[in-house]
């Protein structure tokens, strides 16, 4: 299993979210909060698989996170 | 097995090397995970550049950005395909690096043209909306007081450069010249002859 932390201020939950999504059909996916991070941890039968699709997905919640224009600052205001 | 870029241990593991030419405590190389974690100081880089720049590397590396202190973001970039060595991590690095450092430059730029860019855009919306129409022209107000011209650059040629007017009437009761006074004799006596 991955635990992939996720910054609250670097990374939007919506776009974590949409990227879990996107990624379902290929692993198993268990997505919590942490004060500061979004945590998505990613189980799959195979540890290079495991490593590439929590790259994948990674990368796709950063695009879409850029693509989005960044993190709403209200949105990370309390942390 | 956790992807634990977002910490930075203070003493490097064995699998960590520094890399040349860059600080220690800011870019270390892991060449068992086909890794490079960087730490850059956010006040010299902004998030915005931080993505512009990571995004970019994103077709050949796994990019997680991280924050591990209020002053610092952090990268790690490992390695999508293939098992590269510490030369091909180092090219990698400071690759990332000179591209972070131009899009903090471009987003620097672009902040401080951010003014110019709106009133150029603002000005061309307002000519695109084309010339106003008689309703409008009906409706605007021409009451605002005249603007200031204390070195008097809103004089109007003739104003400046014309002839002056002669303000009062001669106190002598002579009438001025008009169009339907005789014409002056000329030199020889002679009244000029009509064609």
């Amino acid at each position: 299993m991955i635990a992939l932390r996720l910054h609250r201020h670097i990374y939007r939950g919506a776009s974590v979210d949409e990227a879990v999504k996107i990624f379902t059909s290929y692993g198993t996916f268990e997505r919590k909060e942490e004060p500061e991070s979004w945590l998505v941890e990613v189980t799959t039968d195979d540890p290079q698989r495991e490593r590439r699709i929590a790259g994948e997905l990674a990368n796709y919640a950063l695009g879409l996170t850029v693509k989005a224009g960044g993190v709403d600052p209200k949105a990370t205001a309390s942390t | 097995m956790t992807i634990s870029a977002l910490s930075f241990p203070a003493r490097l593991t064995q699998m960590q090397a520094v890399v040349d030419g860059f600080p220690a405590d800011l870019c270390t190389v892991d060449v068992a995970k086909n890794s490079v974690e960087l730490r850059v100081e956010s006040g010299l880089y902004p998030l915005g550049a931080l993505y512009g720049a990571a995004y970019i590397f994103i077709d050949r590396c796994y990019v997680l950005l991280g924050r591990p202190d209020a002053a610092h973001l952090s990268v790690s970039l490992a390695w999508k395909k293939g098992t590269p060595d510490e030369v091909a991590l180092r090219e990698l690095a400071g690759e990332f690096m000179n591209e972070l450092l131009s899009c903090a430059w471009r987003a620097k730029i672009s902040e401080e043209s951010r003014s110019i860019i709106e009133a150029v855009t603002a000005q061309a919306f307002a000519g695109a909306m084309g010339a106003p129409s008689l309703d409008d022209l009906e409706k605007f107000d021409f009451s605002d007081g005249a603007f200031e011209d204390p070195l008097g650059i809103a004089m109007s040629w003739e104003d400046k450069y014309g002839k002056k007017k002669s303000g009062a009437a001669p106190s002598d009761g002579a009438t001025p010249p008009s169009a339907e006074a005789p014409p002056p004799e000329t030199p020889g006596g002679a009244k000029p002859e009509a064609t």
